[in-house]
């Protein structure tokens, strides 16, 4: 287990204030945010990177605040993967092993053993700088692991390879978790990397953790409207009131607009959904008429693989994202008549801030509606 | 007018013509200086002038006391570059500039300084009872040493500065100290940079003359170096002697510098 308590550090940019966190062992345990969070201090810090001269960390209750990074024996992956480019494969990931206790025997069936997990065994003798980046992400990752350390600490690991390399290498990532059951903190600009990997999601934002979660809490119940922005659910709509309609299910008035929200309780600001879970239909679509709104459109936007049409119902504005494709078989067109709905399961509560945080948002409100 | 002539197509070939008549010139300028060597001498005259005992002398002795004094600067640039290349601390751009004042200094003024030095109690003290620097062969090494180590601690310094830090920080984090992880990842990275200033300041300190001839003298078969070889040879009118001499200078040099273009060629890259 990782405890961090109140840590605070300034750095040239950066500066982290007064994080508390706890992550359970065995836990994959994802930060994201957006570019410059500080989410790659923080992790230095707990690397052992940085000196740190406010709060403390502790691992399994054992105090590593001021320990060198080799007394940690945290395993860290940073970004772009630092691969030592005068040693070949084979020698990067034995790097970690060549101390005195390992002998040379040991050392090879640890790489091999690496190798095979990662799937790497044919590049063990190659020229790091040959590799592509899946290859140098493995590659990294295995040197890594190969001290054996109980932590593991991920740079945005995927940041920086193509949609396909990325989305199989997180099933590979997922899969080495389980075997290893190594305590694993990956960071990541990437909501759906997030939800995919995470145990549980921290979101990290100027330097503070604003909401801790299991992925479903996080997207569904974002605590604010960062949380919510952040996550992705650019239809942010008023709520003027509401009333329970059956325990668990609450009827919300939006502007005029009656929608039906699964939640118990009436603190609700506000309530989100992601365009991508808002469908339209030019004709009556079949099934309950819950959540289900005749609009018009106002607005058709394509980029290179999505359309994002607006549509106007009662005195709202509705986005809603569909393949450019679908879009363009549908023949829709600025000024049609057409059904919206939006999906029950997938509409997020963004619950009233306490008193001392609503100013805080309150700017933030202003720009995103 | 002048804005005139350099507009459009017509001012662009001026410009070219301009800066490719600069280096046609300059190399044409160097390449007749040694030409000029070549001339002035026949090939029994340079043979003889090579193999005569002064000149094997002046060879021996300068290769001798420039891997003496380059090995010696390396020891102290490696740590030294390090430090500045990696560290902040108040003063360092005054300690960095101070650093490089041998490179600006003028040889003869810093071998003054040197003998100047071994006049004061400690300075005799050290060159009385423990190393004989004045006029003699360790006083050559000391020399060129002053001399060469500035520029062995600016080559290593911007080979430091181009390593990133997170080579270092990986490798602590796989278990290395900061010592282990100099030796095993920084030093490693440096190799190109290493050889380059090994090069380069061998080839400096072996054409180093001011300092040396100030603090060792210019005794003949006794602290005779290249550089003072020829020195003594104009001075006793022995031109062919002496174009034989800036003949093996211009070759080392040259062979030093094509070594540093051909290894600094294949750098490594992430």
């Amino acid at each position: 287990m990782i405890e961090i308590q109140n840590l605070s550090i300034r750095l040239n940019e950066f500066s982290l204030e007064n994080l508390n966190l706890t992550i359970q062992g065995k836990e994959y345990f994802v930060i994201l945010g957006p570019s410059g969070a500080g989410k790659t201090v923080f992790i230095e810090c707990i690397a052992g990177l940085h000196k740190i001269k406010k709060g403390s960390i502790k691992i399994d209750g054992r105090e590593i605040t001021h320990l060198t990074p080799e007394e940690r024996k945290i395993g860290y992956v940073p970004q772009d993967y630092v691969l030592f480019p005068f040693l070949n494969v084979r020698e990067n990931i034995a790097f970690g092993l060549k101390k005195s206790r390992y002998r040379n025997i040991e050392i090879q069936r640890t790489v091999l053993a690496l190798a095979d997990l990662l799937g790497i065994t044919h590049l063990l003798e190659r020229d790091t700088r040959s590799l592509s980046g899946g290859e140098k992400q493995r590659v990294a990752l295995a040197r890594a692991l190969a001290p054996g350390p109980k932590i593991l600490l991920l740079d945005e690991p995927l940041s920086s390879l193509d949609n396909q390399t990325s989305r199989y290498l997180r099933l590979e990532l997922r899969r080495m978790h389980q075997e290893l059951g190594v305590t694993t903190i990956h960071i990541t600009h990437n909501h759906a990397e997030a939800e995919e990997l995470g145990d549980r999601i921290a979101i990290m934002c100027s330097g503070k953790i604003i909401q801790t979660g299991k992925p479903h809490e996080i997207f569904f119940s974002p605590d604010n409207p960062i949380v919510s922005d952040f996550t992705g659910s650019l239809n942010i709509l008023p709520c003027n009131s509401c009333r329970q309609l059956v325990p668990g299910l609450m009827e919300v008035d939006c502007d005029g607009l009656r929608i039906v929200i699964p939640h118990d309780e009436g603190n609700m600001e506000k309530i989100a959904i992601s365009p991508r879970d808002v469908q339209i239909s030019p004709a009556l679509p079949p099934g309950p008429s819950i959540n289900r709104f005749k609009g018009i459109i106002t607005d058709i936007l394509y980029n290179t693989t999505t359309a994002i049409i607006t549509i106007k119902i009662a005195g709202i504005h509705i986005m809603a994202e569909m393949p450019a494709e679908l879009s363009r078989e549908m023949s829709l067109t600025i000024g049609e008549e057409v059904y919206v709905i939006l999906k029950l399961r997938r509409l997020k509560v963004l619950k009233r801030p306490a008193e001392e945080t609503r100013g805080e948002f309150r700017w933030y409100y202003q720009e995103i509606l | 007018m002048m804005r005139g002539i350099f507009q459009g197509t017509r001012g662009d070939h001026i410009f070219r013509a301009a800066t490719i008549s600069a280096l046609v010139i300059l190399t044409l300028f160097f390449t007749l200086i040694i030409a000029s060597l070549l001339t002035y001498t026949d090939w029994n005259t340079f043979i003889s002038a090579l193999m005569s005992p002064e000149t094997l002398f002046a060879i021996r002795l300068s290769l001798l006391t420039a891997t003496l004094a380059t090995l010696f600067s390396l020891l102290i640039a490696i740590p030294v570059a390090y430090a500045i290349s990696k560290n902040n601390f108040p003063g360092k751009t005054l300690v960095d500039s101070l650093l490089d004042l041998p490179i600006v200094i003028s040889p003869i003024a810093l071998g003054a300084a040197l003998l100047v030095f071994f006049n004061t109690p400690l300075g005799a003290a050290i060159n009385n009872n423990i190393l004989r620097f004045v006029f003699s062969v360790p006083g050559i090494v000391l020399a060129q040493f002053t001399v060469v180590s500035a520029l062995a601690i600016r080559l290593l310094k911007s080979t430091f500065d181009g390593i990133d830090t997170r080579f270092e920080q990986v490798a602590r984090t796989l278990g290395c100290s900061k010592l282990e992880a100099f030796f095993r990842v920084i030093l490693p990275l440096s190799r190109n940079g290493l050889i380059a200033s090994g090069i380069l300041t061998w080839a400096r300190a072996t054409g180093e003359f001011g300092a040396t001839v100030t603090l060792a003298g210019a005794t003949a078969m006794k602290t005779e170096t290249l550089p003072i070889s020829i020195f003594l040879s104009l001075a006793s009118a022995n031109i062919g002697q002496a174009t034989a001499l800036i003949m093996i200078l211009v070759v080392i040099s040259l062979l030093a510098l094509l070594i540093i273009r051909i290894i600094t060629g294949r750098r490594y890259s992430l």
